[in-house]
């Protein structure tokens, strides 16, 4: 009789554990896709560091991000190369300091894919995207950390696993960490975030 | 020395300074522990991929990896110079087919040789492919 009873306790224990961790991963997606649908604006410093394995060598990037509700981004390098990724609805451009591409991204898939996990990964949406990533929050001190295992065989091929760290105070992504195949890890740190702040529209123009 | 003077050899030496960096970043790594970084251009007859390069010489070998702004990778490669030969180390899945690796090993051997004599650029006549470089500072 005191097994039967230690083995229910065990899996009553177990079940309660589980499903408290359950409710509270669903908490934190609920808090996140609330703030991203509140977030109108967006606009940030940050700090690429790509980590190379085979050469024992890190290579830093700095720059700009600016982030509008409505499809609407600027991913732009400063230093030490000037790069400039503008999505604008459906249309990107990419300019470099040799020529501008204006891209329409319904016409290409891997700028579509490479479009949409920028976005969504800036401002946490790409934990709802249940189809492509298999994720897993956790809690850690100040931040919750979601791990994104890539489901799709295209996205398979680039990246091993995407980590979004997030700033629990205010609900958005603190840190991107890219890590692929060969062992190479890029760590992306938006910096001084500010929120609903106007934008120029200058800054989204494409054409 | 008057005060033009002072400044023009300000600016002389400012400018000495500025170049010796520049060198010193372009220079093809030729020794142990030496390094080098380039900004990364190559066109293609319908498209282009930007991107940067980093080369070590560990010893042994000149290993070069290039990857994009984003920091995705493209290529690590291996460069012998007692052999004059190129070993693809990884690829991006979508450059992984036999024909282009084989032209890629070529190339890169080809853009080697150029670096090696202090050029930025290499340009594959038959397919029509240009390699530019330039060098990035820190």
């Amino acid at each position: 009789m005191f097994k039967v009873r230690l083995i229910f306790y065990i899996l009553y224990f177990i079940f309660a554990t589980s499903s408290a961790l359950a409710q509270s991963e669903v908490q934190i997606r609920q808090q996140i896709n609330q703030a991203a649908s509140q977030m109108k604006s967006m606009q940030c410093d940050f700090v690429q560091t790509k980590h190379l394995k085979m050469l024992n060598d890190k290579m830093v990037a700095k720059g700009k991000m600016y982030y509008r509700q409505g499809n609407q981004l600027r991913w732009e390098y400063v230093t030490p190369y000037a790069y400039t990724f503008i999505l604008n609805n459906n249309k990107v451009l990419l300019k470099n300091s040799r020529r501008n591409d204006v891209i329409d991204v319904n016409q290409n898939k891997v700028f579509k894919e490479i479009a949409r996990i920028m976005m969504n990964s800036v401002v946490g949406k790409c934990l709802a995207d249940e189809k492509d990533f298999k994720t897993q929050i956790t809690t850690v001190g100040q931040e919750w950390v979601a791990t994104l295992q890539p489901l799709r065989k295209d996205m398979k091929q680039m990246f091993q696993q995407i980590i979004l760290h997030f700033d629990r105070k205010q609900s958005v992504v603190a840190v991107v960490e890219l890590l692929e195949k060969n062992g190479d890890r890029t760590v992306i740190e938006l910096k001084d975030i500010r929120k609903n702040e106007p934008i120029s529209s200058d800054l989204f123009t494409v054409d | 020395m008057s005060p033009f003077h002072r400044t023009f050899s300000l600016w002389i030496s400012l400018l000495f300074l500025a170049c010796q960096g520049l060198w010193a970043q372009a220079a093809f790594p030729s020794a142990e522990g030496e390094r080098a970084r380039y900004a990364v251009y190559i066109e293609l007859p319908r498209s282009y991929i930007s991107g940067v390069c980093i080369l070590l010489h560990d010893g042994t070998d000149v290993k070069g990896s290039i990857f994009n702004e984003f920091g995705i990778s493209a290529m690590d490669f291996a460069y012998r110079p007692q052999k004059d030969k190129v070993k693809l180390l990884s690829v991006q899945k979508m450059l992984d087919k036999w024909y282009i690796r084989k032209r890629l090993k070529r190339d890169l051997r080809e853009l080697v040789h150029v670096l090696q004599q202090g050029g930025t650029r290499y340009v594959d006549e038959k397919y029509h492919i240009t390699f530019q470089l330039t060098p990035l500072q820190e």
